[in-house]
Formats: C-alpha cells, sequence, structure tokens
C-alpha cells in the first residue's frame, strides 16, 4: 500500500535529520507545493505545545529541514513518503468515513484522525504514523527556536564554527 | 596519509603488505601496529575524515555524518536500532568511552566452552596494557561525575545495589557532554585522535570514502581487495584495488559479515549468531533542573544484576543516559499535546538504561544494496523478561535518587509511574519488539571466533578458517556476547591479531 514496509519501518525509528536544511528559506525540493502543506499540518499538530507563545512551525526551519533530510537519503526509505502524505490527507474519507480532507479539519479533528493512525490495528499505518511523527519530532526539536520550551540550553558552540 | 578517495578521483590501483577495511576500534589498531611494526599498510574507511572542527554539537548536523545509514539502521522489522559509526574512526567518535577489560568470567567461557584456551587474562595482558595506554585509559574522577550519574549513584546505593565509578578514555575533558556526537574539543581519545594518527605518521596510506565491495582469494589464500569511492548515498564515483598479502576486516559486525558473504568466504557461519546488547531506557524526571546533557554521560555503572562468575551467559547492568531534544523526542511516545507534556520537563529529565548481556541470536545477510545490509533479530522470551525487570530497576534507582514520576516509553503510550506506584507494572505489560524502543550500539559476534571451522569463522586469532592471510578484527569475532563495553576487548583482540601477523609475517609474505 504504501511501498516498502521496512523502509517505512526503519523511518519510523528515524532518530536523526540532516545536515544541509537549516536554511531560512523553506524552498521544499523532496515534497511537492500540496504534500508541504499536508507535511506541515501534519507536524504542527505532531509538535503543539498548547502553550501560546510557541513559534510556529511555518516561521521555522523545521519543513526545510525535514524536507533536505528527505531529498538526501536512499529513495528506497523516502520513496513511500509523498503516498503516504496523500494517504493521511484523505485519511479521513478512507479510515473514518468522513467528508472532509485531513487539511480542511480543525486541529481537535486533525489530532483525532492521527490518533486513529496511531492506534490502528493495521501495523503498516502504526509504522507509517511512527515514520511521520519521528520526521516531525526531528524536524522541529533541531531548531534553536523550540529549545526554549523544552529548557535545552543549546550547543556549546556557536552557530559561526558550523561549516 | 590520510585522504578522501573521493576528492582524489579516478581509479587507483596499490599494492601493499596489508589491506585494513574500517578505521574503527579493531582496525585502527591493527593499521596502526603493522605500520610501526614496518609493514606497509593501506587502509580503506567508507565514511569520511569528519574532524573536530567539524563537530559541531548540533544533532541534525552530527548524526547524519557519524551513523551508518544517517542513524536509521534497523533490523527489517524496525524493532531494534542499531546504531553504528561510518567516518574515520568509526564508532569510537560517538561513543561514550567506558573503558573496561574483558570480564575474566567471560574469557573462561571462551576457553572452556568455545576451545580458545589460549584466551588467557595472562596471554592478552601485553594488548590491554597497550591499548590502555594509547587509548590514555584512567579512573574518572570523583569531580567529573556529573548530576545525572551522581543521581543514579545515590539511587542505587540507597537500594544497596552494587556499582562504581568506571575508566575512561578522554584526556583535558571539558565536560561538554556532546560525546555522542563527536568532541569538538579532541579531548576523547578515539581512534580518530589516537591510533588512526599514529597509523599515518607510521606510513600507512588512509583511505576516507573508500567502500570495500569485494575480498577475493585464489587458492586458499587471500590477494585482493577491490573498492569504490563512495559518498553517502553509496553512489560509486570510481574504484579502488589493493593487492596484499594479507587483508584485515574489521568493518564491523554488520558490514563484516555482509562483505565475507558477497565474497564467498568463510563459510555457512558467517552472519549467524548476531547479538545486540540491546538496550530499553527509562526516564525519571525531578523537581529541579538537571540538565543532564552537560558533563560526562556515563560514568556510574550498575553491576548489580549480572554476575559472570555465578553464569557467565546471563544478566544486565544499568547505565545513565541522556539525549539531546531530537533523540529525546523521538525516544518519547504519542503527539502533540501528550508528547510535550514530556518534553516541557526536558530539563529534569534523567535515564537510566538496560543493556542486556543476550543470549538471542539474530543474523546478518546480505541486503539489496550493499550499505544496506538485512539484519533480523528476536528477542527470546528470557532475554524480553530480563529486559522487563530491568525496566523495574531502573524505575527503582530513579525513584530512589528523587524522581518524582518515571515514564517508561511504550508506544503509542507510555507508562507513566508516580512515585509509590508498583513499578511490577511494567512487567505485566512486558517488553515486546515493536511496542517499546530498542536499541543497539554493540552488534557483535557474526564472525565468531572459535576452536575449529565448525564452531567459528575465524580461528582464535582472527584469522578466517578457509582463507590464509585473511584476518577478522572487530567486534564480530566475539564468541558470545560480551556482556560488558567492547571498546577495549575490540581494540585488544584487534593488537593481538596485529602481533600474531607480524610474528607469521616471514611465512604470510612468502
Amino acid at each position: 500500500m504504501l511501498g516498502s514496509g521496512a523502509a517505512l519501518a526503519t523511518l519510523s525509528r528515524l532518530p536523526v535529520v540532516p545536515a544541509t536544511a537549516r536554511a531560512a528559506t523553506p524552498s521544499a525540493r523532496f515534497f511537492d507545493e500540496p504534500q508541504t502543506e499536508i507535511l506541515t499540518q501534519v507536524v504542527e499538530r505532531m509538535v503543539a505545545t498548547g502553550e501560546p507563545d510557541t513559534p510556529r512551525v511555518r516561521d521555522s526551519g523545521a519543513i526545510a529541514t525535514i524536507d533536505a533530510l528527505c531529498g538526501s537519503m536512499a529513495p528506497e526509505l523516502t520513496g513511500p513518503l509523498p503516498a503516504l502524505l496523500r494517504l493521511v490527507e484523505w485519511g479521513p474519507v478512507l479510515f473514518e468515513l468522513r467528508f472532509s480532507r485531513f487539511t480542511r479539519l480543525t486541529p481537535d479533528e486533525q489530532d483525532a484522525s492521527l490518533r486513529g493512525w496511531m492506534q490502528s490495528r493495521i501495523g503498516l499505518r502504526r509504522t507509517a504514523f511512527l515514520a511521520l511523527r519521528n520526521l516531525a519530532m526531528l524536524g522541529w526539536y533541531a531548531q534553536d527556536e523550540s529549545w526554549p520550551d523544552v529548557g535545552y540550553a543549546g550547543p556549546l558552540l556557536p552557530r559561526s564554527t558550523a561549516p | 596519509m590520510i585522504a578522501s578517495l573521493l576528492e582524489l578521483g579516478g581509479d587507483r590501483v596499490e599494492h601493499a603488505d596489508v589491506c585494513v577495511i574500517g578505521s574503527g576500534g579493531g582496525g585502527a589498531v591493527a593499521a596502526a601496529e603493522l605500520a610501526a611494526a614496518g609493514l606497509d599498510v593501506v587502509l580503506l574507511e567508507q565514511g569520511h575524515h569528519w574532524t573536530a572542527k567539524d563537530f559541531t554539537q548540533r544533532e541534525d548536523e552530527m548524526l547524519p555524518r557519524l551513523f551508518e545509514e544517517a542513524g536509521m539502521r534497523a533490523t527489517r522489522d524496525g524493532s531494534v536500532m542499531i546504531l553504528q559509526g561510518r567516518n574515520v574512526g568509526g564508532s569510537t567518535v560517538h561513543n561514550l568511552c567506558y573503558a573496561f577489560r574483558t570480564p575474566d568470567p567471560i574469557l573462561r567461557m571462551w576457553r572452556e566452552e568455545h576451545g580458545l584456551t589460549s584466551l588467557t587474562p595472562e596471554a592478552l595482558a601485553p594488548s590491554f596494557a597497550r591499548v590502555e595506554k594509547h587509548l590514555r585509559v584512567k579512573p574518572i574522577r570523583e569531580d567529573e561525575v556529573n548530576t545525572l550519574n551522581r543521581i543514579i549513584r545515590s539511587g542505587a546505593e540507597t537500594l544497596g545495589y552494587s556499582g562504581f565509578v568506571t575508566k575512561h578514555n578522554r584526556e583535558g575533558c571539558v565536560q561538554s557532554g556532546y560525546c555522542i556526537l563527536g568532541c569538538s574539543y579532541d579531548a576523547k581519545q578515539s581512534m580518530l585522535v589516537t591510533y588512526v594518527p599514529r597509523a599515518s605518521a607510521a606510513g600507512a596510506r588512509i583511505y576516507a570514502d573508500a567502500r570495500c565491495d569485494r575480498i577475493e582469494a585464489e587458492g586458499g589464500r587471500v590477494h585482493r581487495v577491490l573498492g569504490s569511492a563512495v559518498g553517502p548515498d553509496g553512489t560509486p564515483h570510481g574504484t579502488i584495488e589493493v593487492s596484499a598479502r594479507a587483508v584485515v576486516l574489521a568493518a564491523g559486525a554488520v558490514a563484516s559479515p555482509d562483505l565475507l558473504q558477497r565474497s564467498g568466504l568463510g563459510g555457512d557461519r558467517v552472519g549467524q549468531d548476531l547479538h545486540l546488547h540491546p538496550s530499553v531506557m527509562a526516564a525519571g524526571f525531578f523537581d529541579e533542573e538537571l540538565h543532564a546533557y552537560r558533563g560526562i554521560p556515563q560514568s556510574y555503572y550498575i553491576d548489580q544484576f549480572i554476575d559472570l562468575e555465578r553464569n557467565p551467559h546471563r544478566g544486565y547492568v544499568l547505565m545513565p543516559i541522556a539525549g539531546f531534544p531530537v533523540l529525546t523526542a523521538t525516544q518519547m511516545p504519542g503527539f502533540g499535546r501528550d508528547h510535550f507534556a514530556v518534553m516541557r520537563d526536558f530539563s529534569r529529565m534523567a535515564g537510566l538504561l538496560v543493556l542486556l548481556h543476550d543470549r538471542s541470536a539474530g543474523q546478518v545477510r546480505p541486503g539489496d544494496s550493499l550499505s544496506r545490509p538485512r539484519i533480523d533479530y528476536t528477542l527470546s522470551p528470557d532475554d524480553r523478561q530480563q529486559l522487563a525487570e530491568g525496566l523495574v530497576h531502573c524505575a527503582e534507582v530513579l525513584f530512589a535518587g528523587g524522581a518524582r514520576r518515571v515514564v517508561i516509553p511504550f508506544q503509542p503510550e507510555a507508562l507513566v509511574l508516580q512515585r509509590g506506584d508498583d513499578p511490577t507494572e511494567i512487567i505485566r505489560r512486558g517488553v515486546r519488539q515493536g511496542e517499546i524502543t530498542i536499541a543497539s550500539t554493540h552488534p557483535q559476534s557474526t564472525c565468531r571466533m572459535g576452536a575449529t571451522a565448525s564452531q567459528g569463522v575465524v580461528n582464535p586469532f582472527g584469522e578466517v578458517f578457509d582463507v590464509r592471510g585473511l584476518f577478522v578484527a572487530d567486534m564480530s569475532v566475539f564468541p558470545t556476547s560480551l556482556g560488558a563495553p567492547p571498546q577495549i576487548t575490540t581494540a585488544a583482540l584487534a593488537d593481538r591479531t596485529a602481533h600474531h601477523i607480524l610474528a607469521r609475517w616471514p611465512e604470510l609474505s612468502a
């Protein structure tokens, strides 16, 4: 359904992010524009804090970070991701019998839809959820602006030393 | 000389006395010892030559540089993450520097049950001594024990659990805590700053970005290594051919058996007997900010639950662990506000992991590409039970150390224990692959040492039984799970293999 289950299983354990995506301009390369919008809304829900002062995912480099990671990885690992995002978008119709796409749901409805993936009886759906979740976590928590909310003091080396 | 094969470009043909494959904890030692004795050595390392100036302390930049498959290597079912280095210096560049000699009961078991009668503490002592000298192994000072480890020690002592402050291989440590992302200060005495430069200074030609694709033997004797210039995506951009009288394969317990199988060498046992030292973790949350990621990450070691004298096959140790935000976030279950409820207290978190001396045995087989072998591993019921029991003890130690709550990161929903809750709930939930994050940093035993070809892939000096002059010198030669941090054992066995090659050189070079 989603291509390689093993690839998704591997992605679902994803602990890493790429080196090159921190550029401020999120010019998507791996995902096209519609996929980027779905991904952005998924990431927004995955890393939602409920705190009013948390910076917005859209204003951060999180999506660019994820995009660059996927663009730099072996195709057998990332190949299923665009199809997975389309499935998430149409998930409410396919799995919940709702006549609405994911990106048109309210935030609470989006959370419920994602919870359906997370708690699915179908192992591949759960694995797919973990893949997206971990991409979201690595995209977001690699951003300096995410650190104050969790109390991470950040690297001791200034960014200027980065190559 | 250390050069990037990619940057040199084109195709190369080299002739050497010895070709070493891999520059990690075994290969670098073998290359340096052989080169220092005057042999002509070529070393091929598929990873890049990153150095301290490249170690930026940022997860997004360092994890893809320092880890196989950008940190995503896993068993085929995705249930066990396997973290292995892919860079000059190998996993010693990201390891956390526990420095233990091989436990005597393990050596005894290897002698008595595997026929490796020459593996005595006395016989290995010169190798241990050389390795510890070059790696500057020393006890961790009391003032170097960080907040995380003090808490864990306090909890263990309150419960009367056996534990101790270990030795390590750091020199001039500034206690930044970023060991797992590579040491920006060259304080970690990894192969990158010890044996690799020593090998280079002794004349070894070291090629980074140089993947070995095949080892060739003729008439029962090794004679050539074929490789490619590769970047992170594995696409070949040139070739290298090294003719050599001896080859030391030290690509790690995943790549070494993969390479042997692709080369048709080593027999049917190659790739079998995979042990992982699988680990699971518990997270304790405290009232005060700990910033547990600062300071030496691992200095205390709880050995209450492993008694190798009584049973050298079974047990587990508990080791403190702290992560940075990305690593921590991906370990914690759930999403959104529930997930953030855990991450919000990141700075108050202390981790403790169970590292299992496993008897479960998996296998490594060639996959669809050279950089992605097929790894299968299933925990036995007894090993799963031990991991669950270990998590109970982790929770007890964390509470005794002052934690207000302990989170066991079951997926999709964590088990949250408050002070006073019964931690044996963990055993009722059980450890099942796919339902909790399991990690391995110590794959081993896939080219195991044996007294005869029916017992192992290599002989007691690391030489492949059916191929004269082909040696293996990494964690894949361990006959069983080691049951202790493997850095010093790996290096000492590689040192021993190198000195065996030197002693036999008149015959091997004939």
